[in-house]
């Protein structure tokens, strides 16, 4: 790219002895100015791309492709020509921990070597500078007298930003600017690095695993796993609307972007680096047979948005368009639903809120080839939805009914309700069956001995009857679970623990949801999007965050306040 | 189909199991009422075992009055009264049994079409339903009974034709109940079909109410059968207990003698105690099976 001011090619970084590939064909372009956020997992290979650009895994791992300051290529240069660059023209600021500094040496003497070999500035004037350099950086000038043990975590990391800085670098590497200091250490100094980095005009490159650091620091950001980048696009735009799963993941895992919401890592291990399947395919839930066999290159997706999936991002599982229902009743014409779109994703919780009679349950099963609708159609994984096709095979649509006490059979014994899917769609052998049977109660944690097996439906008691129906569902593997006011009949401990449950089986097996509640205390818990109905029609929608935060519709803004009573 | 047909009738059998616990929750009255019935199932076996054609081969003389020879004494033509009692009770039990069995078949299979499919099946159905209602069932019974001519299975069936309605209608309207329940919903979304819907869910939940229904049908169907045979409809060589009746009140002057207190007497108590053991039993079973429900 013409006019950038570090510029990576092809960039990988392989750990010989531990046959790791720490980063894999990292290309990058920062322009003057311009800051550029890198966010990962711990071990995603953050901190070995930001020492290969500086040069300082030479002898420790091995390092291919090329990094350009302006015109010239770092990676072509002896190790003294380097020098001559490095803290001069880019500096890093280290990952805070006390072995950064040397323990033996005071904050001054440390300070001062930095000066001494890349300026070569000395005695008193070496002293101006590195007062002010503390001063800069929000420290008293005393402080260069003392050793690095007896500075707190963020006084140090301020020290090394102003030797970072010392050398007025035009590109910054900001290693884990905040790891390990307090909330309010944590904003002083992602105040201080904004506002140096607007006073100095140099460029950054701030690496972070927390969000809200990378949020408010960067305009364009980067994500990587497994030292493969899979995602970049501008920070806002990422963080609105992510397109990778793993982008998701981390997102949903940050309380900070929505404090509303329970927190859920993302479930899985990384999978074997280097093997010609696609980094995340071990984690991923919208994973395919060609995901196996291929690493997929990162895409131009939409305009500035590049993603590195073979699934180009994440995948809308169902799609309802200008959905119409209408009952007759006695003569009257009574509308459930009238042109309603709503949008699942793979892996998401799509929660549906409205009123009784808003038009929930119709929606709910003309999604699901219940009923039929009126007008408009339904689309999941790029086939039309007609009658119970989808309802009737295995890694389709479950539909969880709102009375425990109806959607299960009480004559039939607990094997016998969460096996009939099976038996009707004929699944493979009668052992096999028991035993998906058997997984899907020890899932949804009820017993799954012999005796709870032939239990009728008539000795358990409500929640455990619902929590049946969810193994029933579950036993056929659904894609989209739809689970319509699961909990309006249950007592709030029994919800919070079926809740808890469904939301931690959604999170581990991947599956999407569809969650039709009237309580949006509930749904802030579990949801990430929401849809908002009224009188049959879909008035509000967006991530729960926004849609929460700051309502636009009135209706919206009375359901809130009548979920918050007692607040 | 074989697995499903296999686990249902496991499934009943769990059920008849499930019957003989319930004798314990039966009042007093119902108890007597299945010590009768098990009494005149087993005369009817020693019967048929034992007793050989001596229903119908005069083994005294006439009209001789109960003895140690004759129990119960003999009718005019000097047949032994106690053989065509135990006789009878065979007689009376099968016509019983089979009509209602058949009623109740035919029924559960009219009402389960009906309730599940509506529309004019159901209209059709339910018409058949009212009509039959509403027809005096005796008079229609001597017209059927008179063109089909006298045979005990003409008889049951033209019980069983009278009465299906009553179970027709308590299926159809527990399978309406049922068909709108959740699990019928959800099951037919994993692709159920009509027939496993039958099996494993309607047959089992309309079976409790369907045998109260039965139950009662049992003793009507005896009642009628008695009443065709007392009339002089029935099967003339059957010696069941309503022809017993009609031979010894169509016996000019039987008030006149003491013939009638064992001639009249022994199959009309018989008549009435089984038809009232019937209704005891099913009674208390309806209140079981409504504690159930």
């Amino acid at each position: 790219m013409e006019g950038s001011i570090l510029k990576i090619e092809n960039l990988s970084v392989s750990y010989t002895h531990e046959q790791v590939l720490a980063v894999r064909d990292f290309t990058l372009a920062i322009k003057p100015g311009e800051s550029v956020g890198l966010i990962g997992e711990s071990g995603s290979g953050k901190s070995s791309l930001a020492l290969a650009i500086m040069g300082l895994l030479q002898n420790r791992a091995e390092v291919h492709g090329r990094v350009w300051f302006k015109d010239i290529e770092l990676t072509g240069l002896m190790e003294q020509e380097l020098n001559d660059y490095r803290w001069s023209r880019i500096a890093i600021v280290f990952q805070n921990s006390l072995d950064v500094l040397n323990p033996v040496m005071t904050v001054g003497e440390q300070i001062g070597e930095v000066l001494r070999r890349h300026r070569g500035i000395k005695g008193m004037a070496a002293r101006e500078r590195m007062e002010e350099l503390l001063s800069m950086v929000g420290l008293e000038p005393y402080w260069l007298k003392s050793y690095p043990h007896q500075l707190s975590g963020g006084m140090r990391q301020k020290v090394l930003i102003a030797m970072a800085f010392s050398c007025e670098p035009e590109v910054l590497l900001v290693d884990e600017p905040t790891m390990a200091i307090d909330a309010i250490a944590k904003d002083e100094i992602v105040k201080l690095l904004l506002r140096l980095k607007e006073e100095k005009r140099c460029s950054l490159l701030v690496i972070s695993h927390e969000l809200p650091v990378i949020s408010a620091m960067t305009s364009r950001m980067l994500v990587m796993y497994s030292g493969n980048i899979v995602e970049e696009g501008e920070t806002k735009e990422v963080l609105n609307n992510p397109l990778h799963p793993y982008t998701r993941g981390l997102i949903y895992a940050s309380p900070s972007i929505n404090p509303y919401r329970d927190m859920w890592g993302i479930p899985g291990e990384h999978g074997p680096i280097g093997s010609k399947q696609c980094s995340f395919f071990s984690r991923c839930n919208q994973s395919i047979d060609r995901c196996a066999q291929e690493n997929p290159p990162l895409q131009l997706v939409c305009k500035g948005r590049r993603v590195a999936c073979s699934r180009g991002g994440i995948v809308t599982l169902l799609r309802g368009k200008a959905i119409d229902k209408s009952y007759m009743v006695k003569e009257r014409r009574i509308v459930a639903c009238s042109s309603c779109d709503i949008e699942v994703k793979m892996g998401e919780v799509t929660a549906l809120v409205g009123q009784s009679g808003s038009g929930k349950t119709t929606i709910a099963e003309i999604l699901a080839g219940i009923i039929k609708a009126d007008a408009g159609e339904v689309v999941f994984e790029n086939k039309e939805v007609c009658g119970n096709k989808e309802t009737s095979r295995t890694g389709g649509i479950q539909i969880v009914f709102q009375d425990p006490l109806s959607s299960t059979n009480e004559s039939f014994t607990v094997e016998e309700i969460v096996r009939e899917p099976l038996d009707i769609i004929r699944w493979y052998t009668k052992k096999e069956r028991e035993q998906s049977v058997r997984d899907a109660l020890k899932n949804v944690q009820l017993p799954y001995d012999n005796i709870f097996l032939k239990r009728h439906g008539f000795t358990l008691s409500g929640g455990q009857r619902q929590r049946v129906a969810i193994a029933r569902a579950l036993v056929m593997k659904p894609k989209l679970l739809i689970a319509d006011e699961i909990s309006a009949m249950l007592d709030p401990s029994t919800t919070a623990n079926l809740l808890r449950l469904l939301k931690g089986l959604q999170v581990r097996e991947g599956f999407a949801m569809l969650y039709i509640s009237h309580d949006l205390a509930l749904v802030q818990k579990i949801a990430d999007k929401i849809y908002v109905m009224c009188n049959g029609r879909i008035i509000e929608h967006g991530s729960i965050g926004d849609v929460l935060r700051c309502p636009k519709e009135e209706y919206t803004k009375i359901l809130l306040r009548s979920a918050s009573i007692n607040t | 189909m074989n697995i499903s047909c296999f686990s249902t009738s496991k499934y009943m059998g769990k059920k008849v199991q499930g019957k003989f616990k319930i004798i314990k929750l039966f009042s007093t009255y119902g108890k007597f009422g299945i010590i009768v019935i098990l009494f005149m199932l087993f005369i009817g076996i020693v019967s048929i075992l034992f007793m050989g054609n001596s229903y119908k081969i005069p083994s005294g003389r006439s009209l001789e009055a109960p003895s140690l020879v004759h129990l119960l004494g003999t009718d005019d033509l000097g047949i032994d009264l106690l053989a065509q009692i135990c006789h009878g009770a065979v007689v009376s039990i099968l016509v019983g049994f089979c009509s209602a069995a058949l009623a109740g078949i035919g029924g559960s299979i009219f009402g389960i079409l009906s309730g599940y499919y509506g529309g004019w099946m159901d209209k059709l159905v339910m018409g058949i339903c009212d009509t039959l209602m509403v027809i005096p069932q005796l008079p229609l019974m001597i017209i059927l009974g008179a063109l089909f001519g006298p045979s005990i299975k003409n008889i049951v069936l033209v019980i069983a034709l009278l009465s299906w309605s009553r179970p027709a209608r308590i299926v159809r309207s527990k399978v309406l109940s049922m068909r709108h329940e959740r699990y019928i919903t959800a099951s037919q979304s994993y692709g159920a079909g009509f027939l496993h819907l039958v099996v494993k869910h309607f047959l089992p939940g309309v079976f409790p109410i369907m045998m109260v229904s039965v139950i009662g049908t049992i003793s009507h169907a005896i009642r009628a059968e008695a009443s065709l045979s007392f009339l002089g409809l029935g099967d003339p060589t059957s010696k069941s207990w309503g022809v017993i009746l009609n031979r010894s009140i169509n016996f000019k002057g039987i008030y006149f003698t003491d013939y009638w207190k064992w001639w009249v007497m022994a199959p009309l108590s018989m008549l009435i105690l089984l038809v009232l053991s019937i209704s005891f039993v099913s009674r208390d079973m309806e209140k079981v099976a409504n504690k159930k429900l």
